[in-house]
């Protein structure tokens, strides 16, 4: 079972230890998201703070299913509401909020660890590993995916799906359900 | 953006809802396609979970000084937290006598007092009040789009939800997730001039409909709707083409009406 599960079952029942074990084994993931969005190191100091208050103010959002996908994804809408408040952005260019539930089996993605996605990322065509890894990390649309890398609609579209499905497949039944 | 049309189009929007790239409008869109098709439903999972992923890359390693004041600061507001909400929960007896806390709040007062003269002293009063305009107006602005950000967040979840209910109906599906109703149609006809679609509901129980919202769908028959009901209340819904504005009773054969059982 993924470590963040056990450790936010005993965060809801208000163990500082506990919480104390999941900043320690996670924030250095929250920060990264929140330094590559947000290109700042005090802005993603702020955004890590935030999570994890968040997380220890409402430790029930977490339903379950992937620790490490769903401290992701609210640490990237996080982001976002940063990118919008700052106005970073133009509110057209920044995406929609990523939904929190509905995450993978927890101990399906727990196998996955960070080399293994680097090495499947590097097997993709450069172009497909490019526009995956600024629309993951870049806090823009498609459209603006398009104006950036000066790629037709078209092409992005095609180049995302294509480049997703053969990381699916390169990290194989860790990350099939 | 019709989903019969252009089906491999659809399937790539999927991968772009996936990957977390879409704008709000078409997010929404795509989250009703994916509601209504299986495929497109199981080609999501799989495609979200390479996205996922991703995220393992994300990890950087944070120097230790940064480190240990981030904690420290967040460690020092958690356990101040924790100590207050135990002594919330053991409910012990205020740890001051009461005449204390009316010499605190005299104490309190004559430090706002000073301060407040202070400020006079400098003549920011004006200064001040326009920033209050300014902030108050922000605020405001801010928790409007906070809202929404909030909102479109919850439709999509509950639209893509595993444990939510899916009633097929004409020309989309109506989706109920706890106490919440939304319809995702994905292709209504577009209707004339003057007239709308109108969502109605009937209490459980009962046969009698009540008027709920007007909408329109976009160009292409594509509307995601929340309805503004209490779900665990509500026995079946019901939409008809009425004049634009809403009627107070249905005065068309309802395109579908749908027990929620």
């Amino acid at each position: 079972m993924d470590p963040g599960v056990r450790l936010m079952e005993r965060v809801l029942a208000r163990d500082v230890a506990a919480f104390e074990a999941l900043y320690d084994g996670y924030h250095r993931l929250v920060f990264g998201i929140g330094l590559r969005m947000l290109g700042d190191p005090t802005m993603a100091e702020d955004l890590t703070q935030n999570v994890f208050l968040k997380i220890w103010t409402a430790p029930d959002a977490f339903r379950g299913g992937s620790f490490v996908a769903w401290v992701s994804r609210v640490a990237r809408n996080r982001a976002l509401d940063a990118l919008r408040s700052k106005a970073a952005h133009p509110e057209s260019e920044i995406p929609a909020d990523l939904p929190l539930e509905g995450a993978l089996d927890d101990d399906v993605l727990a196998r996955v660890d960070a080399q293994r996605v680097r090495d499947a990322l590097a097997k993709l065509p450069p172009e497909q590993r490019g526009l995956i890894e600024l629309g993951f990390f870049g806090g823009v649309t498609h459209q603006e995916l398009a104006r950036r890398t000066d790629t037709p609609l078209g092409t992005v579209k095609t180049r995302i799906r294509s480049g997703l499905k053969r990381m699916r497949d390169a990290l194989g039944e860790r990350v099939s359900r | 953006m019709t989903f019969d049309g252009d089906r491999d189009r659809m399937m790539e929007s999927v991968a772009l809802y996936a990957l977390g790239v879409l704008p709000r409008e078409e997010a929404a869109l795509v989250a009703a396609f994916i509601a209504n098709d299986d495929a497109a439903r199981a080609e999501y999972l799989d495609l979200r979970a390479a996205a996922d992923a991703l995220a393992h890359i994300a990890e950087e390693p944070v120097d230790s000084g940064r480190s240990a004041r981030m904690k420290e600061r967040l460690m020092a507001r958690v356990r101040s937290d924790a100590a207050a909400g135990s002594v919330a929960r053991r409910r012990i007896a205020p740890a001051y006598p009461a005449w204390l806390w009316g010499t605190g709040l005299a104490a309190a007062a004559a430090i706002v007092f000073s301060v407040v003269t202070v400020i006079q002293d400098v003549n920011l009063r004006g200064d001040l009040a326009t920033t209050q305009r300014r902030t108050a107006a922000l605020q405001v602005q801010l928790a409007q789009n906070d809202r929404i950000a909030r909102q479109d967040r919850r439709t999509l979840t509950d639209l893509l939800a595993p444990d939510a209910k899916r009633y097929d109906v004409a020309a989309g599906t109506v989706v109920v997730r706890r106490d919440r109703i939304y319809f995702a149609f994905s292709k209504l006809p577009v209707l004339p001039k003057g007239r709308v679609y109108q969502a109605w509901v009937a209490p459980k129980g009962s046969k009698q409909v009540t008027p709920s919202v007007t909408f329109t769908p976009n160009p292409d028959g594509v509307a995601v709707v929340a309805l503004p009901v209490d779900a665990t209340r509500v026995g079946a819904v019901a939409v008809s083409v009425e004049p634009d504005g809403g009627s107070k009773a249905p005065t068309t054969t309802p395109t579908f009406v749908r027990p929620l059982t």
